[in-house]
């Protein structure tokens, strides 16, 4: 009797032990992105979920705004929670985070799957090394862009734009001279409302702060003309991008992104838009893979941003953005997904890119330009306070 | 009082002390340190020394790592060297490993660390420089890993009133201060003019006062960043009508510069808060109406006196001390102003709250952010004793 209750209940700790395991499931990989208009990011963490069946992705939609994101990441990792596992970091904010000692270094992992970090995004890549020590994988790179009309551009002009053979100046006039034309109701639109994206803006037009007062004054030239609307001062990408989706503007300054925009939301369609270099030089931006220290699931967070960034992961990702593994850069199927990597325009961007000041305390430098740029541009300050605020804040 | 008696108020006065004075106390220890959340040797206050056990340990990996990449490359006389550098500083980082949180450190225990560092760092410039050819990338921890190490040894970053100091010399604050006192002084004063007269009149017994009250009540219901966001759409450049009609009117030059020009910001503040807030001015001034004695209008009118002296000597007498709760309680709101002017424009115009949180929290400076919340702090104080002494000081000793 006594051995028949003990057969019984190890057949039943043996039950328990199945049916919880069955329940157990995947652990679950908490992913803190921004919101995607376009499908791509749910569609790499699908992709991610039904490649394997050990870790699930799940995806934490963060605020649009970068810089409340930034705050609120922040506020999290400061209190050590592990409420996210995988981040994704604007490229400027990996120093920062990695010298705060709030993200986990990847080289030993990196090394384990037998990864080399010259393999992906040179600029990406830098942005996320800290202390010799790498932190960061790609999301996706990001470059500023000129968008035209096809349309409304003469050819002779269209040629001097993809080639990169003009100025501010010249800019101006086309956008002066062109506006109007097809319904449109603006030259140009850019970014300079008092945030990161007027660093970014600013950056280009004094050619890597190289040109302060000359670039500062064509900046303002263009907000004070009847090129721009009258409240370009408030415009973000968001506001560019509805612009020029609508076919409300000649020319427009935007991220990669705004191509899809205009794929899928366009009121113009994409046959009437180039893209063409800045004549300062394409900002580098776009988005990082990092991973919580305070994590539990390092291992699955790894394995996540490790396919992210695998032939596969990319792929998935082409669609909407430029893969940061550079073996994809040549890859038919990336290229077919991803017509921009095709255009003369782009790839003449994209040698011209220019970074943006890298320090540990980034976003006082950021917040200090911001400061001075926009100061000037509502005339509230005189050139000379700007570009002496902003050489101050380089300085820093 | 009797000890008895006392024991019945102490749970009351530890309430206060716990929930009303240890967060100001906490903040004037913070002012103190060089308190940045964003630099690991200073992300925290340290009275003595301390050691950052995990960042030790996470460098300390890494030249393990280093040494067992290159133990692949070189060939077996190098072996020794490096099995025993290996073997060093695993014994060495045995004891700092499991923790999170820095450690506690003793003088001997700074020796001991450096002293190691100084051991290891010889050893390995011997060992890359007796195998120059093989390009060690052990080398990259004489560069990065050991000066991090030697970082991890924190000292107290106690500054004392350096903090303070630095206030006085930043002319950000004087900025933000004068927009924050004309933010106050300006919609407070629209406030309690329109308020008093919205009070005077929902105290008059008519028809449908019941309603009148309600209505004039909504805007005060609205959360402050609905009704901000309500505002950004009527002040909007290209479609807002608020911004149509003042440019029609001639009061700024193009729609635009309302939310974009230094001065339409502080005005659109202004407007937006003295939009919300006379509700709840007026409010508190009907309450204060209503308990005035009837009886006294009826023997002033019986004396002859008209509605202008009624009011100066008897409404505005004895409303006084529901105008000072009311003058007192949106002074100091209208002075720590934040929610509105951040969802309005993003932070301009910018006043102390949110020169304080940008601080704090955009750039993880929390000793200087404490330094000014304090210095808020201070003037908020002035504002309330501003206050009782002007308009009643004989409120307090009641």
């Amino acid at each position: 009797m006594r051995k028949l209750t003990s057969v019984l209940l190890v057949l039943a700790l043996l039950m328990t032990g199945v049916v919880s395991a069955l329940a157990s499931g995947p652990v679950v990989i908490k992913f803190a992105a921004q919101g995607d208009s376009t499908p791509a990011t749910q569609a790499a963490i699908d992709a991610y979920n039904a490649a394997q069946s050990a870790y699930k992705v799940e995806w934490t939609d963060m605020t649009n705004d970068s810089g409340a994101m930034r705050e609120q990441l922040i506020t999290s990792l400061k209190a050590g929670s592990a409420d996210y596992d995988v981040l994704s970091l604007d490229v400027v904010w990996a120093g920062e985070f990695a010298a705060a000692g709030y993200i986990e270094p990847l080289d030993m992992m990196l090394d384990e799957a037998g990864l080399n970090p010259d393999d992906f995004n040179a600029g990406s890549m830098a942005s996320g090394l800290y202390s010799g020590k790498q932190y960061v994988l790609p999301f996706f790179p990001d470059l500023g862009l000129l968008y035209f009309r096809k349309d409304i551009v003469s050819e002779e002009d269209a040629a001097k734009l993809t080639a990169g053979d003009y100025t501010w100046e010249d800019l101006k006039g086309m956008a002066e001279a062109y506006m109007g034309q097809a319904g449109t109701v603006e030259g140009f639109v850019f970014q300079s409302a008092l945030y990161e994206g007027l660093v970014c803006n600013a950056n280009e037009f004094t050619a890597n702060w190289t040109n302060l007062k000359g670039g500062l004054e064509a900046m303002k030239s263009f907000i004070d003309s009847k090129a721009t609307p009258d409240n370009i001062m408030t415009y973000t990408e968001g506001e560019t991008a509805n612009s020029f989706v609508k076919g409300e503007s000649v020319f427009s300054r935007n991220w990669p992104y705004q191509w899809n925009e205009v794929k899928t939301n366009g009121t113009i369609t994409i046959d009437q838009v180039g893209v063409a270099p800045l004549p300062g030089g394409s900002t580098v931006g776009g988005w990082l893979l990092a991973i919580n220290k305070n994590s539990q699931n390092i291992e699955g967070a790894f394995d996540f941003i490790k396919f992210l960034n695998s032939p596969d992961g990319q792929l998935v990702l082409s669609q909407t953005y430029l893969p940061g593994n550079n073996a994809m850069l040549e890859d038919e199927a990336v290229i077919a997904n991803n017509e921009l990597l095709s255009m003369e325009g782009f790839t003449n961007a994209m040698k011209t890119t220019i970074a943006r000041p890298v320090s540990a305390e980034y976003s006082k430098v950021s917040d200090a330009i911001q400061q001075a740029v926009h100061a000037y541009l509502n005339g509230t300050s005189a050139i000379e306070d700007a570009v002496a605020g902003v050489e101050a804040a380089l300085a820093q | 009082m009797t000890w008895k008696q006392f024991l019945f108020v102490l749970p009351l006065l530890l309430l206060v002390t716990t929930f009303s004075l240890y967060p100001i106390f906490t903040s004037g220890v913070y002012s103190l340190f060089d308190y940045q959340t964003n630099d690991q040797t200073r992300n925290a206050v340290y009275t003595g020394s301390k050691l950052n056990a995990p960042l030790l340990v996470e460098d300390g990996d890494y030249l393990l790592f280093y040494l067992r990449k290159d133990r692949e490359i070189a060939s077996p006389e190098a072996y020794a060297a490096i099995d025993a550098l290996s073997a060093d500083i695993s014994a060495f980082l045995a004891p700092y490993e499991g923790h999170r949180q820095p450690i506690d450190l003793s003088e001997a225990g700074a020796e001991a660390v450096t002293a190691f560092l100084d051991d290891i760092e010889a050893r390995i410039t011997g060992l890359v420089g007796a195998y120059p050819e093989l390009d060690l990338r052990v080398s990259a921890g004489l560069d990065n890993q050991i000066p991090e190490m030697r970082s991890t040894i924190v000292g107290s970053n106690f500054i004392g009133l350096a903090g303070y100091r630095q206030l006085f010399g930043d002319q950000r604050f004087f900025d933000d201060l004068r927009n924050t006192l004309i933010f106050t002084l300006v919609s407070v004063f629209f406030e309690l003019i329109i308020g008093m007269g919205l009070a005077l009149v929902m105290n008059r017994p008519m028809r449908g006062v019941g309603l009148v009250r309600t209505v004039s009540l909504i805007p005060w219901a609205i959360p402050t960043a609905v009704s901000a966001l309500i505002w950004t759409y009527l002040y909007d450049g290209t479609s807002g009508i608020v911004a149509r009609v003042f440019t029609q009117l001639g009061l700024i030059a193009s729609p635009e510069l309302l939310l974009t020009s230094a001065g339409g910001t502080m005005a659109a503040a202004i407007i937006a808060d003295v939009w919300k807030t006379t509700p709840y001015m007026a409010l508190l001034l009907l309450a204060g109406l209503q308990v005035i004695d009837r009886g006294l209008y009826e023997s002033a009118s019986v004396d002859g006196a008209g509605p202008m002296r009624t009011f100066t000597q008897i409404t505005l007498p004895l409303l006084k001390p529901s105008l000072l709760v009311a003058l007192l309680f949106r002074t100091l709101d209208a002075f720590r102003v934040y929610d509105l002017i951040a969802v309005l424009t993003k932070g301009t115009p910018e006043t102390l709250s949110i020169y304080a949180y940008k601080v704090m929290i955009g750039q993880g400076n929390y000793g200087y952010g404490a330094v000014i919340v304090l210095a808020m702090f201070l003037c908020v104080g002035l504002i309330a004793l501003l206050y009782v002494k002007v308009l009643g000081a004989e409120l307090m000793n009641d």
